[in-house]
């Protein structure tokens, strides 16, 4: 699998509320699914969840015009 | 050549900032604005770029990205430097879509060496359709990027190495994602080579997520905080060539006179890195 297809998953994790729900309910699962390398399946599951959270708030707070 | 130090154009600071070009020796206008935009705001724009010297910013490329940069956002560009010839343009080392996904701001991509390979190519790519490289500016994340397999420090310098473009130190930046993941801002500084820095961003931001767990955000909406004053010296202390200071505000404006005077502690913080330059080199 491409690069891109990491860059992919993470912009539709990011962005996609119900697809980061079920990520984070089974991230080895949809990184499976997302046809991830071995390599990239690794470094997702251990993704910073924390991190992807407050992320996803700032991104939602952006798209309704805020900051 | 001297030291430049201005601000980001905004509309609700344009009044303000027509008012004291006496104060600022440079405005930076996010290009992306103006690719679509009627002529009348085009030809605006040629007529700040006839009274003050202009840098262009863009927002949108996705230049640190695995995926080729599309041509025809480099297109816009190209056309937009050709009418308003800036001193310089630039553009974050981010990515922002993906798989036609698009992210709506700024993401840190993996720290990769393909990410590295897709930047420098993209960079490549830039150059060759704009006519200037533009600096690449560093980027703050509230989230350690997945995939990545070395530190933003090294990242950075591989890119600013392997390419033709000097970096946009945004110093906000670093000190939030200093701060954020527990590493130290002067240390980063110190690893890309002075003479590769070209510009400096200073914006302010404040913490967001749960109490025992905060980050900070950089959000453009408050004050410069006094470490990053600081590390203005530092680079100042360090860079040998005349550097383009851009003090960011995208929102809750202060009257100018305040944000004048924010330029004004980054020409002293600039001051300063110089004297201890010179008294080092003595």
């Amino acid at each position: 699998m491409s690069d891109s297809q990491l860059e992919t998953f993470l912009a539709r994790i990011y962005v996609d509320r119900a697809a980061r729900a079920k990520f984070l309910a089974d991230p080895h699962g949809e990184a499976i699914r997302a046809g991830l390398t071995p390599e990239q399946i690794e470094s997702v599951v251990q993704i910073d969840r924390e991190g992807l959270e407050l992320f996803a708030a700032s991104l939602e707070r952006k798209k309704q015009g805020g900051k | 050549m001297r030291d430049r130090f201005g601000l980001g154009w905004r509309h609700k600071l344009a009044l303000g900032i027509l008012s004291h070009l006496d104060r600022i020796d440079i405005v930076e206008v996010i290009a992306d604005d103006y690719f679509r935009a009627p002529h009348r705001e085009r030809r605006a724009l040629r007529t700040l770029a006839a009274q003050t010297p202009i840098t262009l910013h863009g927002v949108t490329l996705g230049l640190a990205s695995s995926v080729a940069v599309d041509a025809k956002r480099l297109d816009q560009m190209a056309r937009l430097c050709e009418e308003v010839r800036p001193v310089s343009w630039s553009e974050h080392l981010a990515f922002v879509r993906g798989g036609g996904i698009e992210i709506g701001h700024l993401a840190a991509p993996p720290r990769s060496a393909a990410t590295i390979e897709g930047a420098v190519g993209n960079l490549r790519r830039a150059r060759a359709i704009v006519g200037v490289a533009p600096q690449v500016e560093n980027v703050a994340t509230l989230i350690e990027p997945a995939g990545s397999d070395r530190d933003e420090a090294t990242w950075v310098s591989e890119i600013i190495r392997h390419s033709e473009s000097d970096l946009l130190l945004d110093l906000h930046n670093l000190h939030a994602n200093a701060l954020n993941f527990n590493f130290d801002p002067v240390d980063y500084i110190e690893r890309i080579p002075p003479e590769r820095i070209g510009a400096i961003h200073l914006a302010g931001g404040r913490w967001v997520g749960l109490p025992n767990a905060q980050r900070l955000l950089d959000d453009h909406l408050h004050d410069v905080p006094d470490p990053v004053y600081q590390l203005l010296e530092e680079v100042g202390a360090r860079v040998p060539h005349p550097l383009t200071v851009i003090l960011e505000r995208d929102g809750n404006f202060p009257p100018i006179e305040w944000l004048l005077d924010q330029l004004d502690r980054a020409r002293s913080a600039v001051a300063r890195g110089r004297a201890r330059q010179r008294a080092e080199a003595a």
